[in-house]
């Protein structure tokens, strides 16, 4: 029992400490500067509220409609066995690219 | 002849006091040194009748095209917001640390402490924010995008920047989002 409170003595002032700091730490973390590019998320669009007359809402129509179009043609274009194909011959030639080094 | 003399004398006496004052560096540079009233009151009085003179014959085309706003919403994500902020977001490492500080763009008129008043405002906004975007402002941190953009590109960004304000943080991200 007295290991015990020891040990929560030593562990509990240093996580609080860690944690406070980390946290510090976090408001300029590198990542923070970084944009990364992102889709529309067009999951929470609720057209039967939508006014078309809202140039606002229009252009969300469009960028989603633009999106998932895109996102169509591009499940239309492949060819899984294909893929895999190439997936698995192209790790064949790294393979042969780290022996060559 | 003792008018003269006496012009002469304070223009030596000016010239001598400007260049001991530049040369001696007691004039504080930092972006973290706030500057007098009366000195920040100088230079927002000197850029906004700079701003408002040189884009004052500039015409605005239509903006009510639906197309500005995404074209011009891709671009203020990825070339303004760092320092103009976006709907919902409060402050940023440039918003705190550029001197003098950008204005959050996605503020509406009201809570920037003044109003707008009707379509002619509208213009003057959108022909002063064209000609900002397009020329920057000397040792402010703001670019001169129009170096590398062209006009129509730039006026996709003025639409999208006039309706920014009533944007919530949803919108922004379809919006703003890459295609």
């Amino acid at each position: 029992m007295k290991t015990l409170t020891k040990i929560a003595l030593v562990l509990i002032p240093t996580i609080t400490l860690s944690a406070t700091l980390s946290g510090t730490a976090n408001a300029h973390d590198p990542k923070f500067h970084v944009k990364k590019a992102e889709k529309a998320n067009c999951s929470g669009m609720d057209h039967s509220k939508m006014d078309m007359k809202d140039p606002v809402a229009v252009a969300m129509m469009k960028k989603c409609m633009k999106q998932a179009k895109a996102a169509k043609k591009a499940m239309k274009g492949m060819d899984h066995s294909k893929m895999k194909k190439d997936e698995h011959s192209s790790k064949k030639t790294d393979g042969h690219n780290a022996q060559d080094h | 002849m003792k008018i003269s003399k006496l012009l002469l004398l304070l223009a030596v006496l000016g010239l001598g006091a400007g260049t001991t004052v530049m040369y001696s560096g007691i004039v504080n540079v930092a972006a973290d040194e706030p500057h007098s009233d009366l000195v920040y009151w100088l230079l927002e009085e000197t850029r906004e009748n700079s701003i408002a003179k040189a884009s004052r014959n500039i015409v605005v085309p239509d903006l009510s095209d639906p197309e500005l706003l995404l074209t011009g919403g891709t671009d203020y994500e990825f070339m303004c917001s760092t320092c103009h902020l976006k709907p919902g977001q409060k402050e940023s490492d440039m918003s705190l640390g550029l001197y003098p500080a950008p204005p959050n763009l996605a503020l509406t008129h009201e809570d920037h402490g003044h109003e707008e008043h009707g379509d002619d405002d509208a213009d003057q906004t959108a022909r002063k924010n064209f000609w900002v975007i397009k020329h920057g402002i000397k040792a402010s941190g703001m670019p001169a995008w129009g170096i590398t953009h062209d006009d129509q590109r730039i006026w996709a960004m003025v639409a999208f920047m006039k309706q920014l304000p009533n944007l919530t943080p949803e919108q922004y991200q379809v919006l703003t989002a890459i295609d």
